[in-house]
């Protein structure tokens, strides 16, 4: 207890304390005990909850909705794509180590910076995207600054976003690749099994455990995403590109508000932790 | 001898390494930045004390301070930041009465409950839409008399070989977009209705304030480039690729030849935005006297002149005047002097709203049929509203 006692007074002093802080805020107005009402407001603001657009119309269809645009889009192209860099790399010659540096680059990419280069990969004038797209023909908006228009800012933030993440989830799986046993491959290849039928019968349910981590802290990075779209876009045009987080600093910071910035965090806390419980323990059980 | 010698100096270099700067956080970077760096240099050589210069956004003056204030701290010794922002705070602000005490300020200081909290420092205004004569005159352009002449003056632009669009619209948080749309209702709706805007008295839905947006602003969009972060824009502007584009005065600082840039507002317009940065002193500033000195030097009429010599601003002191211009803002004043300042409208009402404004402007700018909910939603937010 002795040794256990400093760490545990700083979790409580700059984890616990502020939490419980934060969730009694959610629940006061600047007049003491409000009840429900900043969630009741939460979800009566279209900034938040405007599911009436969704999917008919393009963005914005409130900041909840985005994140699960996010996490629909962003979760299973990093975690996939991880997992098939990982055994790509892994039987490709040592040069290709270049190109794997390049792709884990992106995790050690500050995300501000992160948001910088998106923001300029899908730039009218100087962006990659855009100008082939451009000259393949491709009409506006998708070849024209994809952060100005609604149609394309929520879906640029996040395929700029897949190449900053996709690193973290390639080497974890990289990782986990090298704790199989290769006879177990070897004793396939002489059953004459294919190299699909040994990467989808040994490799993936081999790498569950790691692809389950990978999954959990991919979500939660999603649920939390903040400064890429702050830099990007500030979650515009027209709030189309806003997520949970931002318009929590939102209305901490610019509109001055505390309590409806802390019943957005107390929202956040709500949606991430049953999704990261089902995930991290029920299918880790399973 | 000669070995305590060495020991004295070594000493005064020692101290003199570790003195420690007055920090300075204002909003200005590159090229904006060096009129103001040379004020500070200026001070440095006649005080002594060192000055430090940081940039940070207002934006980010507003997220970082409110927290260090409330732990007693402060990152920066002098401060430019909001009015509005400074008035919400004012109450960890060092008051600067007697600093301020006789200046023949053009723009007054920001006082709350009897204390001077926010002192102006050189204005800007953002008189309309800005020209290079050498393209005007190479393309026997002319600046417009009234809306059907600027039309064509768009239109004709747009003719040119090499441009994209007549006008280049700046982004970055999108404030560049607002200042457009303050000019056209300046122009359009008049400084009654611009106030009555402000204060939350006129509606955005109201049927005025709709065809200001309609009859004018959603025409000139089909003349303008989609939001360009505004730096680049500039440089954009310059090169030819847009004819015109709507931006403060600050922009004769950050062209290559000042000389060569011409401006005309909106045709009928009589007012424009004018404004003014704010300076503060933090109260937890361990250096508060030598700040004191520096807000004192700054505002004085040595140091104002100094940095109106040097482009980009104008005087805040009516005792400053014209003849310590530089040509192009002299011809600037001279235009503008007949017109009348109004404030700023999304630093006056300030808070989320001023993001608001800002962000749902960028949707029009893209989505001009999205006139409806963007002025909807500028109801929906404003302070007024809320109550």
């Amino acid at each position: 207890m002795v040794f256990l006692g400093p760490g545990l007074l700083l979790l409580f002093l700059f984890v616990i304390f502020p939490a419980v802080q934060t969730l009694f805020l959610s629940f006061q107005n600047k007049d003491g005990f409000a009840g429900l009402t900043n969630f009741v407001n939460l979800f009566r603001d279209e900034a938040i909850w405007n599911p009436a657009r969704f999917p008919t119309k393009v963005p914005p269809w409130g900041a909840l909705l985005h994140n699960l645009v996010w996490v629909c889009i962003h979760l299973p192209l990093t975690v996939g794509l991880g997992l098939v860099l990982a055994v790509v790399f892994a039987k490709a010659p040592r040069w290709v180590g270049f190109a794997r540096s390049a792709l884990f680059l992106g995790i050690v990419t500050p995300m501000i910076v992160g948001g910088v280069i998106i923001r300029y990969l899908f730039e009218a004038h100087s962006g990659i995207i855009p100008q082939i797209l451009g000259a393949l023909g491709v009409p506006k908006p998708w070849s024209s600054g994809w952060m100005a228009y609604p149609e394309t800012a929520l879906l640029g933030l996040i395929l700029g976003s897949i190449w900053l993440w996709v690193g973290f989830s390639m080497i974890l799986h990289s990782a986990g690749l090298s704790s199989i046993d290769p006879e177990l491959f070897e004793a396939a290849q002489i059953d004459g099994a294919s190299e699909w039928a040994q990467f989808w019968y040994i490799t993936v349910p081999l790498l569950r455990p790691v692809t389950i981590v990978v999954a959990v802290l991919t979500l939660f990075w999603e649920l939390k995403i903040f400064d890429i779209v702050y830099v990007a876009t500030m979650g515009g045009p027209g709030r189309a590109s806003t997520v949970l987080a931002l318009e929590m600093y939102f209305a901490g910071f610019r509109a001055l508000d505390p309590y409806r910035a802390s019943a957005i965090a107390t929202l956040i806390t709500v949606v991430s932790v049953p999704l990261g419980y089902w995930f991290a323990v029920r299918r880790l059980r399973a | 001898m000669r070995g305590w010698m060495l020991v004295l100096v070594g000493l005064i270099g020692f101290s003199a390494f570790c003195a420690e700067s007055l920090v300075v956080i204002g909003p200005w970077s590159g090229a904006e930045a060096e009129p103001f760096l040379a004020v500070l240099k200026a001070f440095t050589e006649k005080t002594g004390v060192p000055v430090e210069y940081r940039v940070m956004r207002a934006e980010d003056i507003a997220t970082v301070f409110p927290a260090q204030f409330a732990a007693g701290l402060t990152p920066g010794d002098l401060v430019f930041g909001w009015g509005w922002w400074i008035k919400e705070f004012a109450g960890h602000m060092v008051d600067l009465s007697s600093e301020i005490a006789g200046i023949p300020f053009v723009t007054e200081p920001i006082i709350v409950e009897g204390k001077a909290v926010g002192v102006p420092y050189v204005t800007w205004v953002k008189p309309g839409f800005w020209y290079r004569k050498s393209f005007f005159a190479a393309h026997n352009l002319q600046a417009p008399t009234n809306w059907t002449d600027f039309i064509s003056l768009l239109e004709r632009i747009e003719t040119i070989p090499g441009v994209e669009k007549a006008a280049a619209s700046g982004d970055g948080v999108g404030w560049p977009l607002s200042d457009m749309t303050e000019h056209f209702l300046l122009t359009f709706g008049g400084l009654d209705l611009f106030m009555g805007l402000i204060e939350g008295k006129v509606k955005w839905e109201s049927p005025e304030v709709r065809a200001i947006f309609e009859n004018y602003l959603l025409p000139f969009l089909g003349h303008a480039s989609e939001p360009i972060e505004w730096t680049a824009a500039l440089d954009m502007w310059w090169d030819g690729k847009y004819g015109i584009y709507f931006m403060g005065n600050w922009i004769t600082g950050m062209v290559e030849d000042p000389n060569d840039l011409g401006v005309f507002t909106l045709p009928g317009c009589k007012a424009v935005v004018g404004g003014t940065d704010y300076m503060f002193i933090p109260k937890y500033s361990k250096r508060v006297e030598d700040a004191r000195k520096l807000l004192a030097f700054l505002i004085s009429k040595e140091g104002v002149a100094l940095r109106v010599s040097k482009g980009g601003k104008l005087s805040m002191r009516a005792d400053v005047g014209p003849e310590n211009y530089p040509p192009a803002e002299a011809a600037l004043a001279q235009a503008v002097g007949a017109l009348t300042i109004a404030p700023d409208m999304d630093d006056t009402i300030g808070g989320d709203w001023q993001r608001a404004f800002w962000d749902q402007l960028k949707l029009l700018w893209v989505k001009p049929e999205a006139l409806d909910d963007v002025l909807r939603i500028l109801d929906q937010l404003h302070p007024a509203a809320k109550g």
